[in-house]
């Protein structure tokens, strides 16, 4: 049987880095593109997350040659008896102090990504200036609220907010930033596309920043189990020219203050048929 | 899938009701289609391609059919109306669909007898669409037919509605009208805020509304059910008959029956004539544009003058808002201390308050929380003042306040959740 654990030993390695480097093509590997994020934030968190997955394939690849290389040889080898060792200094100093550099390069090396993401501070300054919308997840939706036209989005709701939901509109070209809230349980603002996740807790309001490098509709889901409805609680993040955002803004405010009479605009954005309406 | 009341009609009262039922809409696996009613069934057309041989022994004849590729893919028991050839006018149902290789099974008889070249339709496609999208989206809580009573339902409050009233609150038309599909339609995809129904916003439009299709279907379904038990239950309820044939009632249970048959051969088929038709009139009238809620005169300006009449209107004996909505817009009227008699029954509810047809306790809504259950435009609460509120006891004033009135309480509601602490 020691052949046959050599070849199973030697099997992982090689399935794993066969997968791996097979994965953009057969639709594993990350969302979107399955390559790039969606974001520039987003590329560089996928370069922390390759610089990961070579460190880890290194050892993981290492380790398992070094095994198969010692059944390989106790296989072989019916003269020489193993040895039993009761500890090794020298070892015990190599195998803690070489994974504790890595892990100190690693802690040191993301903190710019990290503060650029997660510390308010280093926001883009364009993006705290004036949050688009807040976002407030509920159970089994995500409802935004936009500050009325030429205003700032205030921390209490305005008489001419802007709200819709499952559908939020932000302007391309710039970073934007959300003010998220829930309003039951624990939620989470995940845009994978872009690399964004973002837990949304009762109570609180969490700033989070994005911004795409492409124009496109992404996929907003709830990375929390919330409840029964999780599943159902994704909307759709349009990232659109600046134009297109004002336009979408001005429809937004015809049909919030709708009174009944008078054409309404056709882009309705679908969420009703007023056509028998004149 | 019955109604509860229909369960508790005698079994030989309740049986006919029930073989009407299901001759008419057929049940959840198999629907059925009959003319007249307003709901989309949907038909799509094919053409016999080939007929494979089959043995004297073998119960059904398979056959490739073309014209199909781009419609529904789950055909399966679904009926197959012969357009041509020999079976012309004949229904089969479809015992086995292969959507990749067009292969269609039907049941073997003397009348059956497809020839390459033939045509057929098949029905119900559109509805069978909206069956399974809504077993997907919102049977966990409306329930299997829709009767709002869904594994989920039991957590959920205010609970989900029960279709089978053919009531739905927030609509666009008049206080006696049906809800619109488009009404219906909105509350698919903007949600209710407020409540546990949520936005289905990412389904198509097409995917709406064959749900929406569906839902009015199982409505039209669960009202001609309520009306052949309404028809029935004050003679034929298991409770009367007992009442009936008990020593103070003096009839037999012969007598009972007889008296029974009769009514099933004379008159049952026109009241189940009548109430399908009745239903589904209404139906169709809702989606007619004298339905819909529409106002004389634009908004009046959202001024504090406006605003301020709006309020005196709120307070006034005309409206009564303060009754139930509070003097603050609280949702704590005196109306929700007190006792009220229910208008089916006839008898007290348990609890203080007001209901709603539903027989779910429903207090006045908070005005201040700024949570617009029917939609946040100003035409969506002139609508829900001047139609009322379907299925619940706000009232409609389209009658009784002028437009202006109308308008002045929309901007003094609006304000209400910007009002500091008032």
């Amino acid at each position: 049987m020691g052949k046959g654990w050599c070849l199973f030993f030697l099997f992982w390695p090689i399935a794993a880095v066969v997968s791996c480097a097979m994965a953009p093509w057969i639709g594993w590997s990350f969302p979107y593109d399955n390559a790039q994020a969606a974001s520039n934030l987003g590329i560089r968190i996928d370069g922390l997350f390759y610089l990961i997955l070579i460190v880890t394939a290194i050892v993981f690849v290492g380790t398992q040659a070094a095994i198969v290389y010692a059944l390989w040889r106790g296989a072989n080898n019916r003269e020489e008896r193993a040895d039993c060792v009761h500890g090794n200094h020298k070892l015990e100093l190599v195998w803690s102090i070489i994974p504790g550099v890595i892990l100190l390069f690693l802690a040191i090396y993301q903190m710019n990504i990290w503060a650029d993401f997660r510390i308010k501070k280093f926001y883009p300054e364009v993006a705290v200036k004036a949050p688009i919308a807040e976002v407030t997840a509920r159970q089994f939706e995500w409802r935004f609220r936009y500050p009325a036209i030429g205003k700032k989005l205030q921390q209490k709701p305005q008489p001419d907010d802007l709200h819709s939901v499952n559908e939020l509109h932000v302007p391309f070209g710039k970073p934007v930033m959300i003010q998220l809230r829930s309003d039951d349980v624990q939620h989470s603002f995940f845009l994978p596309a872009l690399r964004i996740k973002q837990d949304a807790l009762p109570g609180l309001q969490i700033p989070v920043w994005f911004e795409a490098n492409k124009p496109g509709t992404y996929d907003l889901v709830c990375a929390e189990l919330c409840g029964w409805g999780h599943y159902k609680m994704k909307a759709h993040v349009i990232v659109q020219p600046e134009e297109e955002y004002q336009e979408y803004l001005k429809t937004l405010t015809e049909q919030q203050f709708y009174d009944g009479l008078g054409k309404i605009a056709a882009t309705e954005n679908g969420s009703e048929s007023e056509a028998t309406e004149k | 899938m019955f109604a509860k009341k229909t369960n508790e009609l005698m079994p030989e009262a309740a049986k006919p009701v029930k073989e009407a039922l299901v001759k008419q809409f057929g049940n959840p696996f198999a629907l059925t289609q009959f003319e007249g009613l307003p709901t989309k069934f949907g038909d799509v057309e094919g053409t016999v391609k080939t007929v494979e041989a089959s043995g004297a022994d073998q119960p059904l004849i398979r056959f490739q059919a073309t014209g199909l590729a781009d419609s529904y893919d789950k055909l399966q028991g679904l009926p197959l109306e012969w357009t041509s050839g020999k079976g012309q006018g004949h229904i089969s149902r479809i015992k086995e669909y292969n959507f990749e290789t067009g292969t269609i099974a039907v049941e073997k008889s003397a009348e059956i007898d497809p020839q390459p070249g033939d045509t057929f339709k098949v029905e119900c496609v559109r509805l069978q669409f909206g069956r399974d999208l809504y077993n997907r989206h919102c049977m966990h809580c409306h329930g299997m037919s829709g009767e709002g009573t869904g594994p989920t339902s039991r957590y959920l409050n205010p609970p989900p509605r029960d279709f089978r009233l053919g009531i739905y609150k927030y609509t666009s038309t008049k206080s006696t009208s049906k809800a619109q599909e488009a009404d219906l339609e909105r509350t698919v995809k903007e949600g209710i805020a407020g409540t546990y129904m949520p936005s289905f916003k990412l389904l198509t439009e097409d995917e709406v509304s064959a749900i929406v299709n569906y839902v009015i279907w199982l409505s039209i379904r669960g009202e001609t059910e309520k009306k052949l038990d309404d028809e029935l239950f004050l003679d034929y309820s298991q409770e009367v008959y007992d009442e009936r044939t008990s020593e103070e009632g003096g009839e037999t249970r012969e007598e009972v029956l007889e008296e029974l048959k009769e009514f099933m051969e004379l008159d049952f088929p026109d009241t189940l004539e009548f109430a399908t038709d009745s239903v589904s009139e209404a139906w169709e009238e809702a989606n007619e544009e004298d339905a819909l809620v529409i106002p004389k005169m634009p908004r009046v300006p959202d001024t504090p003058e406006s605003r301020e009449r709006g309020r005196k209107l709120y307070l006034s004996q005309k409206t009564k808002c303060a009754s139930c909505h509070g003097p603050q817009g609280r949702g704590n009227g005196t109306a929700t201390q007190d006792f009220w008699t229910n208008p089916a029954t006839n008898e007290k509810y348990k609890n203080r308050g007001l209901h709603d047809i539903w027989g779910n306790q429903l207090p006045p809504r908070d005005l201040h929380r700024g949570i617009y259950r029917g939609g946040r435009r100003p035409i969506d609460t002139y609508r829900r003042l001047a139609a009322g509120i379907k299925g619940t006891p706000m009232p409609a004033f389209g009658g009784s306040l002028s437009d202006e009135e109308l308008w002045d309480l929309v901007n003094y509601v609006m304000s209400l959740p910007y009002d500091g602490n008032r």
